[in-house]
């Protein structure tokens, strides 16, 4: 069965001439001995992504502790982190979709172990809404990024389980 | 454990590799890996990739078949995990 995350073939050319997977290599420094092992290199990978999900937890935890204790003062660092995160996370996404792996996709990411994180998230959003300010430029980019990400929420939780109950019927 | 884990599947490296008289090290380092690597596979705690699969037997004179073709009757590698650790 044809699976959604199975987005398309990469060809060895796409991926020599793709900038953004040259630029990660040089990032990642992914041409050292080091990954020539292979033990090693799928170690420190399960390792990574031991690190990028501890990452994920703590940035999203401390963001959503700086805008429920800081308040409308620490707006803008609580959403500098959680953008930080964010930029990181999306870079690891890329990545693998680069190389034709959607780990994004709806129907791998609708797992038991997200709720705590969306629920996290959602105090994140409740506490960006409680400490924007009520007009001006910052507050409506607060009120527009907690509605954007609260929208993208939703998007993904519909797509997940549309795309699942696709799957169960094929 | 992670997705690199063989989940403890038994095979033969170790009997072969003992009965060339090699030990992990030197077995190590003729497939180009590091002594770690051998202890893993040879405990069932590592899958090899198919081309290090095919390095260790061409150097133990065997099949991939014969090393880690299933058998459930094959003696676990786990047994013999007292010379794994230095």
């Amino acid at each position: 069965m044809k699976h959604e995350d199975d987005i398309h073939d990469v060809d060895v050319d796409d991926v020599q001439d793709d900038w953004f997977l040259r630029a990660a290599a040089r990032v990642g420094d992914l041409t050292s001995p080091f990954y020539r092992e292979e033990r090693q290199r799928d170690v420190w990978n399960e390792a990574s992504a031991v690190g990028l999900q501890l990452m994920l937890w703590l940035g999203l935890a401390a963001s959503t502790a700086m805008v429920w204790i800081g308040g409308q003062e620490s707006l803008p660092y609580a959403i500098t982190l959680f953008c930080l995160v964010g930029a990181v996370s999306w870079v690891s996404l890329v990545y693998a979709r680069r190389l034709g792996v959607a780990v994004e996709a709806p129907a791998r990411v609708l797992t038991p172990r997200l709720v705590p994180y969306l629920l996290l998230l959602a105090a994140f959003l409740a506490g960006v809404v409680r400490a924007a300010p009520d007009d001006g430029f910052p507050g409506g980019f607060a009120y527009g990024a907690a509605g954007g990400a609260a929208l993208a929420v939703v998007v993904l939780v519909v797509s997940g389980a549309r795309t699942r109950r696709r799957d169960a019927a094929a | 454990m992670g997705r690199t884990s063989a989940a403890g599947r038994a095979n033969r490296v170790r009997a072969a590799r003992s009965a060339l008289g090699l030990t992990q090290a030197e077995l190590a380092a003729a497939v180009d890996v590091t002594r770690q690597t051998v202890v893993a596979v040879e405990a069932g705690n590592y899958a090899p990739s198919v081309y290090l699969a095919l390095a260790v037997a061409a150097h133990l004179g065997r099949s991939v078949e014969e090393l880690f073709g299933h058998d459930p009757a094959a003696p676990s590698g786990r047994s013999h995990d007292t010379e794994v650790h230095s």
